[in-house]
């Protein structure tokens, strides 16, 4: 039982927090509002990539640090706690970890490199319109072709896809389903972009009969497999991002009680503003080390279903509460947009709903005791 | 970062499962429920000795003072697997005043209570709160006076829980009434519970559970039963509370009972065919417990690691407090609502003791949130020092 960081661990929890808190500031934040330009903040992009932390969980072999998912979780934080405008989570995350993990050696060697030095901008598609389980498409159908698989249909809000190079796809094909790593330059790839809450970029991907080579097809057959292995490390990743924006939002709500004054004295010294911001601390203790805990099983390679759906449990209640809690103590001035935490509350709402909310996750958990698992040792 | 036992922690686990397996005999059992989970009872009394014995009091204690030495985490694990096997253990005596007594106490405390209470012969109750005194406790009024050699004792307690079978009691007096601080003018004492000076009378709660009100009447004791430097005894109070609190939150026994009501969940069938899990709302409850106590059991395994590493930090320990007690009454209660009209039955509807557990759960869980430090201190503590959010004067 540890529950510490080994020192490279602090040693990347302290680069990245460096890096990010330096270079992320709420006047950089604003050129993003509203979709005034793209959320991606490409000069922070290039210093995360010379700084190796992009690729903390890549195997040195491909360009990467050859650290683990720990490691990776703890960037991830920071990102959160800076809400940093670059696409870690799906660069990372969603697509580098299960190529790494799943993909034939010949495709590995032509894009992690590549992705790794910043040239191949990856993301994952995971949802569909009235699908939400990416391991199950619908939407997009394969078909066997000579030279590889044919794809059609419609991969809805897929984050950053016009910036990309390409993405990671799953498709129907048979019985089974098919994972593809999708060149956006293909043809018969066409997007349109849709709006976030968040402002993030993200675009409808439409496939039109699109041929992928074989040599980028990831997993023919049962890739359900590498799906199911991708949106729980996404889940984690986002449970990671979430700690770091509530205990941002909730430090920010601290300090502006502690110097607002209404009634001759600060407002953080009536008990009922403390005890609120008391209740935000002890949410975000159990988002911390739940996700920490799932984040750790699934470094180690071992089953963490149990342990990841509750983590995203307390990222779901605790993105709620810490968001509306943090708004309502500091008053108006919460969600004065000339105040930076208006686009963290965008955030906890974000993590809080993506790949599934508490209830679904909650659900899940209680399907699983159902059948008999998930019980206590 | 690494959340799970290693191979030594499991292996003490284990021992300890199968040595309380062995000591909760039925008839042990069933005298712990008699005196509804206090202890007191002769078969309780034995088997205290007998783990005096075989070293299971003060396994916390350094070795030095007759202890094993353990680690918060070690230690924690005893608590848990004791409180599984439902037995009462008298952590208030060997945990939290124990030590106390045998780092702070004279040379004739060391002789005459530390080894009797490793050996489990020796009870001590908690006396600090007082009619008017509760979340306040510096504001005691018990006085004791100084009379030559002597100090003379003279108040009254409230809640002073297992008085009525303790030999002594662990009471904080005011010895300086003119203290400029209240906190500053209050030392320690061990008082018999056999003087004649010394009474009590019962005080039955909501859950059964006995407690008392103690009165102190001319009570003489030299000095050599006072405890610490005359007028810091407030230092020794909450060192005192800040052991106990570690006791105060623990899963095992939540987790076990979680295990059972989906164990009858699954086999119980609903008049109409399938189980009772089988019903969302079950699904739905038995998921929230199980966030809940998973929470719970990482909050304290973390403690007790931050202890053994000696970085606990004062927010995180009253965050533990807070949550699980809060957590426990929100458990028990979605346990309850599964079990149905069988959680009011004080007696046992299905033969598995289920429903009357959680029937006296509710009825015994609200000490939690204001006993060992009320939550409103806990919560005040939390946004003070994990938040450096300045505190209105009191
Ligand atoms: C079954 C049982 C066993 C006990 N055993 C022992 C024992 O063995 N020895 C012993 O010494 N004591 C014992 N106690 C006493 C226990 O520690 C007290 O009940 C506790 O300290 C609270 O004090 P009180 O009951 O006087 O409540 P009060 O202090 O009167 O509190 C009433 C309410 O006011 C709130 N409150 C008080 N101050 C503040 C504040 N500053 N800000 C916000 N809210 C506040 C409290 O949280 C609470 O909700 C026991 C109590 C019970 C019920």
């Amino acid at each position: 039982m540890d529950f510490g960081f080994s020192e490279e661990q602090r040693e990347v929890q302290a680069l990245a927090r460096q890096i990010l808190s330096e270079q992320v500031t709420p006047e950089k934040l604003a050129a993003y509002d509203e979709y005034a330009a793209a959320r991606f903040d490409e000069e922070l992009w290039r210093q995360l990539l010379d700084a190796g932390l992009t690729n903390v969980a890549l195997d040195e072999s491909y360009g990467g640090m050859g650290f683990g998912f720990i490691e990776l979780a703890l960037v991830l934080e920071e990102a959160g706690r800076t809400i940093a405008p670059v696409p870690l989570v799906h660069h990372c995350v969603s697509a580098m970890m299960p190529l790494q993990q799943f993909a034939p050696e010949a495709l590995k060697e032509r894009v992690l490199p590549a992705a790794a030095a910043g040239s191949l901008l990856l993301t994952a598609a995971l949802s569909e319109t009235g699908n939400d389980n990416a391991a199950q498409p619908t939407a997009v159908v394969a078909a066997e072709h000579v030279e590889g698989v044919r794809l059609s249909g419609i991969k809805s809000a897929v984050p950053y896809a016009q910036e990309a190079g390409a993405i990671l796809v799953a498709a129907q094909l048979d019985e089974s389903v098919c994972v593809v790593l999708l060149e956006t330059g293909a043809a018969g790839v066409s997007m349109s972009p849709v709006e976030y809450t968040t402002f993030e970029p993200h675009a409808d991907v439409t496939l039109d009969n699109v041929l992928v080579p074989a040599a980028n097809i990831v997993m023919r057959e049962g890739g359900e497999a590498v799906m199911h292995w991708l949106v729980e490390r996404t889940t984690a990743a986002l449970c990671a991002h979430q700690l770091g924006a509530a205990d941002y939002a909730m430090r920010t709500a601290a300090s502006y009680t502690s110097e607002r004054e209404q009634f001759g004295v600060p407002v953080a010294t009536f008990q009922a503003v403390g005890h609120r911001m008391a209740d935000c601390y002890i949410d975000i203790e159990c988002l911390r080390l739940t996700t920490y805990q799932a984040v750790s099983l699934l470094g180690a390679g071992v089953d963490a279903s149990t342990e990841l759906d509750i983590a995203k449990i307390w990222a779901g209640d605790c993105g709620h509460r810490v968001s509306y809690a943090t708004q309502h103590v500091h008053g108006g001035t919460g969600i004065d947009r000339d105040y930076p935490l208006w686009r963290y509350c965008l955030w906890l709402r974000h993590n809080e709903m993506a790949l599934g909310g508490s209830s679904v996750h909650l659900a899940a958990l209680g399907q699983r005791l159902a059948a008999g698992e998930g019980l206590f040792a | 970062m690494d959340i799970q036992f290693n191979a030594e922690q499991l292996a003490l686990r284990d021992e300890l499962r199968a040595y309380f397996a062995a000591m909760m005999t039925p008839e042990l059992r069933e005298e712990c429920e008699r005196d509804m989970g206090e202890g007191g009872g002769p078969l309780w009394r034995e088997a205290l000795r007998q783990m005096g014995k075989d070293g299971w009091i003060g396994v916390g204690w350094p070795e030095a003072w007759g202890g094993r030495g353990m680690s918060p985490l070690e230690q924690f694990i005893f608590v848990e697997e004791v409180m599984r096997a439902g037995y009462p253990f008298p952590f208030l005596t060997t945990e939290s005043v124990g030590p106390i007594l045998a780092e702070h106490g004279n040379e004739f405390i060391k002789r005459e209570f530390v080894p009797k209470i490793l050996a489990g012969e020796m009870l001590i109750s908690i006396g600090y709160s007082e009619p008017g005194a509760g979340t306040d406790l510096a504001s005691l009024k018990t006085s004791a006076v100084r009379d030559g050699d002597d100090w003379v004792i003279n108040g009254q307690k409230m809640w002073t829980s297992l008085a009525h079978f303790c030999d002594y009691t662990w009471l904080a007096c005011r010895t300086d009434p003119d203290a400029p601080k209240k906190h500053k003018g209050i030392t320690m004492f061990l008082v018999p519970n056999s003087d004649p000076g010394w009474s009590c009378t019962p005080v039955t709660t909501l859950g059964g559970v006995r407690t008392n009100a103690t009165f102190y009447d001319n009570i003489r004791v030299s000095d050599d039963y006072r405890v610490g430097e005359l007028n810091s005894g407030w230092k020794l109070v909450t060192s005192q509370l800040n052991r106990e609190r570690l006791s105060l939150i623990n899963f095992g026994p939540s987790s076990l009972l979680f295990n059972e009501v989906v164990k009858w969940a699954r086999t119980t069938a609903l008049p109409k065919g399938g189980y009772v899990i089988d019903q969302p709302w079950v699904q739905q409850n038995l998921a929230r417990c199980r966030a809940d106590i998973e929470c719970m059991k990482l909050i304290v395994y973390k403690q007790s690691w931050a202890m053994t590493e000696q970085t606990l930090d004062m927010a995180d320990a009253s965050a533990a407090k807070v949550f699980g007690s809060e957590a426990f009454i929100e458990v028990y209660r979605l346990l309850g609502e599964i079990l149905g009209q069988s959680a009011l039955r004080r007696d046992d509807e299905h033969g598995d003791a289920l429903g009357r557990k959680i029937e006296r759960l509710y009825r015994t869980s609200s000490i939690i949130t204001f006993g060992g430090g009320t939550n409103e201190i806990q919560r005040d503590i939390i946004s003070a020092a994990g938040l450096w959010m300045p505190r209105a004067a009191r």
